[in-house]
């Protein structure tokens, strides 16, 4: 374990003197504080940076970890701070590397389908740029209005078209980095095949800012699909609608674009957010069911035989968004839960665990002991076409919040339990960060964790690159 | 009761882009919905029908492609479509319209009542609802928030004027404009979206509406659009700086003496 040395005002020079005086904060704690915590409200979580810059360049970049390992302080890489396990939060302190100046568009190739932006570029704004193209990035985090593509591979990130399309790292063919000793290394290409040495591109997706920071990223692109239908499909119980999950692939023979699932509670505190009064009192859970493709017949037979399935299972109605319209607002419900349960509790833990797709039917009765155990509501969301369920312990307002701080850390390990006893993982794409980091034991062996600090420690001698992520080396 | 529910497919401006040079939209890849205030009326209309019986026929006039915007409303639960598409109509001001949506409404047969959108969200102007009344010689309630009660041969609605709401007796047959607060639009359901697609839609022309091929189209409008501009803000204000005690003073002064003079205080 490293002890870093603090930032003196000969270090704040140097670094003004690396990217310019007008990018480097220091001193300010209101200055400082947003880039103190990502989207985790609870404070605990949060820690001030000393100083935070903004580079421009690569170079820039390479500069600042030669002078971070000259000096021994550490660094912490951040995005659009859209994070939901502290990934871009410095909890040693010392330097906070923003990356939102190195936001161009470098190279969009439309003849080999791909697009090299720089880490800074917001997620949303690539697919808009490549949709005038025919053109689509498949990867679709839930903040893409504001999260960072560089954020999005340190990330892996998931999201809602996880089922049809995968997740983030399947489209990434390649980077550019600074490595955690100030090396600035290219690694894939624009290639499809690629066996020459270790996949290097692999390992540094989703390893959370702790192995590299990107400075090009390489994303594969999709011809666009031109034809878009969502269904919302109300069950009597959550046993039912999760059931589906698995049937409507396997019976239907459609591979749905995104599966979301809703129960009771989050689906109710999101209609009475949105005063939305489509009869969700009736319903004991809900899908959000998104199919894709570029014929307008096929999709139409497609929905028909997935609704007439999901009527014959017991569902109490389905409802066809084909428009701008209705689709806006059927998805509408399903963003707005995490926003709708602050209103009810600000303190929860907004949880991400997978497990395989066959096995969620099980996991529901898990979360209503657990539920029933603590005293506490815990609702349920998430993607369940690939298993990736929210489920978010919210405190009751009857406890007090000492009794809260006590019992979460419990409420976690039995949830984490549960998961690992149904061959899951404690995160299917919000990543560790310094959150979860005393909880991998339930999902990863010790003699797999000690490969990874293994990894890390060739990758960073001096564990200067966010360090005290995902685990302590 | 047989119900009329003249609806207009819009592009949808949420996200609508502004070309900087020109100060004009950009249409190119926008998506076309059902006028967001039509749903409304098509709620109101479907409400009214299935606590009286009888039919709601909604009706578009419009390109081919309007079709959509009809078989949403009759996935919605609609009971007929009509579709208004001819290149006769095409160019019509709200006075051409109305008089095609009008001479559609009388070819189509007994009706009861005629619904429609407070205005589209494209064309803002709210003049075609009146326009089909005045053609049709019928008497009209415009704004109308919520019907209150369903009379054998008349309706009680409450329309939303500026200073509150106003309760108004029609007799029937008649046309009412509704804002957002008359109903609260469903959404299509699989059974509905099946029923539309299977319902035949008639597509009918001027010949089939018995127009005056004069009264239609751009030859039938009266309006000319001579020149678009944005309106620029004529308000006004007077900011006084008050640095020390006595410029304050003076400021409060000068304040109090003018709302005196407009009357406020």
């Amino acid at each position: 374990m490293s002890t870093y040395h603090p930032v003196t005002p000969e270090i704040i020079a140097e670094l003004e003197q690396i990217v310019g005086r007008r990018y480097v904060i220091h001193g300010d704690s209101e200055q400082l504080e947003p880039y103190s915590h990502d989207e985790i409200t609870e404070k605990k979580y949060h820690h001030l940076p000393d100083v935070v810059v903004r580079p421009r360049t690569t170079t820039e970049i390479a500069a600042i970890m030669k002078l971070a390992n000259r000096e021994l302080i550490p660094v912490t890489p951040r995005g659009g701070g859209s994070g939901l396990s502290g990934g871009a939060v410095p909890v040693m302190g010392g330097i906070v590397l923003a990356t939102d100046r190195m936001n161009s568009i470098i190279e969009l190739d439309t003849d080999n389908m791909l697009i090299v932006v720089e880490p800074g570029v917001i997620t949303n704004d690539i697919d808009a740029l490549v949709a005038e193209h025919g053109l689509f990035f498949a990867g679709y985090p839930m903040s893409l209005q504001s999260c960072f593509i560089g954020g999005n591979v340190a990330e892996n990130a998931g999201g809602g078209k996880a089922v049809k399309y995968g997740v983030t790292g399947q489209y990434i063919l390649g980077v550019e980095m600074v490595t955690p000793e100030g090396e600035i290394v290219k690694l894939g290409g624009k290639l499809v095949k690629d066996v020459t040495g270790y996949d290097l591109t692999k390992l540094i997706i989703g390893s959370e800012g702790t192995l590299g920071i990107f400075t090009k990223v390489i994303i594969k692109l999709l011809p666009r699909p031109t034809e878009v239908v969502d269904l919302l499909v109300l069950f009597p119980d959550p046993e039912t609608a999760i059931g589906m999950v698995s049937t409507i692939m396997t019976e239907a023979r459609v591979i749905p674009t995104a599966i979301e699932f809703m129960d009771r509670l989050s689906a109710h505190a999101s209609c009475e957010y949105l005063n939305e009064r489509l009869p969700y009192e009736k319903a004991g859970a809900m899908l959000l069911i998104q199919l894709d493709g570029n014929r307008k017949a096929q999709l139409e037979e497609e929905y028909e035989a997935i609704g007439e399935l999901c009527l014959e299972h017991g569902a109490i109605e389905v409802y066809v968004a084909d428009n701008y319209t209705t689709q806006e607002r059927i998805w509408s419900v399903r963003r707005n839960i995490a926003e709708a349960f602050m209103v009810v509790s600000p303190h929860q833990s907004l949880e991400d665990i997978t497990v395989p797709v066959a096995n969620i039917p099980k996991m529901i009765p898990e979360l209503e002991r657990l539920a029933k155990k603590y005293d506490i509501q815990v609702p349920c969301y998430g993607h369940a076409g690939d298993g990736n369920l929210h489920a978010t312990p919210v405190k009751n307002p009857n406890h007090s919040l000492e009794q809260w701080e006590e019992m979460l850390p419990q409420i976690l390990a039995d949830l984490y339990a549960a998961t690992r006893d149904l061959d899951g993982v404690i995160s299917g794409e919000h990543g560790i960060g310094h959150k979860r980091k005393n909880y991998m034991s339930y999902s990863v062996s010790d003699a797999s964790l000690e490969l990874m600090k293994r990894i890390k420690r060739a990758f960073d001698p001096n564990n200067v690159l966010n360090p005290g992520k995902i685990f302590d080396v | 009761m047989n119900i009329i529910i003249p609806i207009k497919q819009v592009p949808e401006t949420s996200n609508v882009k502004m070309d900087p040079e020109t100060g004009t939209m950009i249409r190119e890849g926008l998506v076309s919905i059902i006028n967001p205030l039509d749903l409304f009326a098509i709620e109101l209309g479907i409400v009214l029908q299935e606590e009286a019986g009888g039919s709601t026929t909604v009706l578009s006039m419009g390109p081919p492609k309007a079709a959509e915007a009809l078989r949403e409303a009759m996935a919605m639960g609609c009971t007929d479509g009509i579709l208004l598409s001819d290149r006769k109509f095409a160019g019509s001001d709200t006075w051409a319209t109305s008089y095609a949506l009008a001479q559609a409404i009388r070819k189509n047969g007994d009706f009861d009542l005629v619904i429609c959108g407070e205005r589209a969200t494209d064309g803002d102007t709210g003049q075609v609802g009146p326009g089909i009344a005045a053609w049709l010689d019928l008497p009209v309630a415009t704004y109308v928030s919520r019907l209150v009660e369903n009379r054998p041969g008349s309706l009680v609605v409450e329309r939303l004027v500026e200073d509150g709401y106003e309760t108004l007796e029609v007799e029937k047959p008649c046309v009412l404009t509704v804002v957002k607060e008359a109903a609260y639009p469903r959404l299509p359901t699989l059974r509905g979206k099946q029923r539309a697609r299977k319902t035949e839609l008639p597509v009918w022309g001027a010949v089939d509406i018995d127009a005056d091929p004069a009264a239609l189209g751009l030859k039938g409008s009266p309006t000319r659009v001579v020149k678009i501009n944005t309106p620029k803000v004529t308000r006004s204000g007077d900011i006084r700086t008050a640095g020390d005690p006595a410029e304050l003073e003076a400021a409060v002064d000068d304040l109090v003496a003018y709302l005196e003079k407009i009357d406020l205080v």
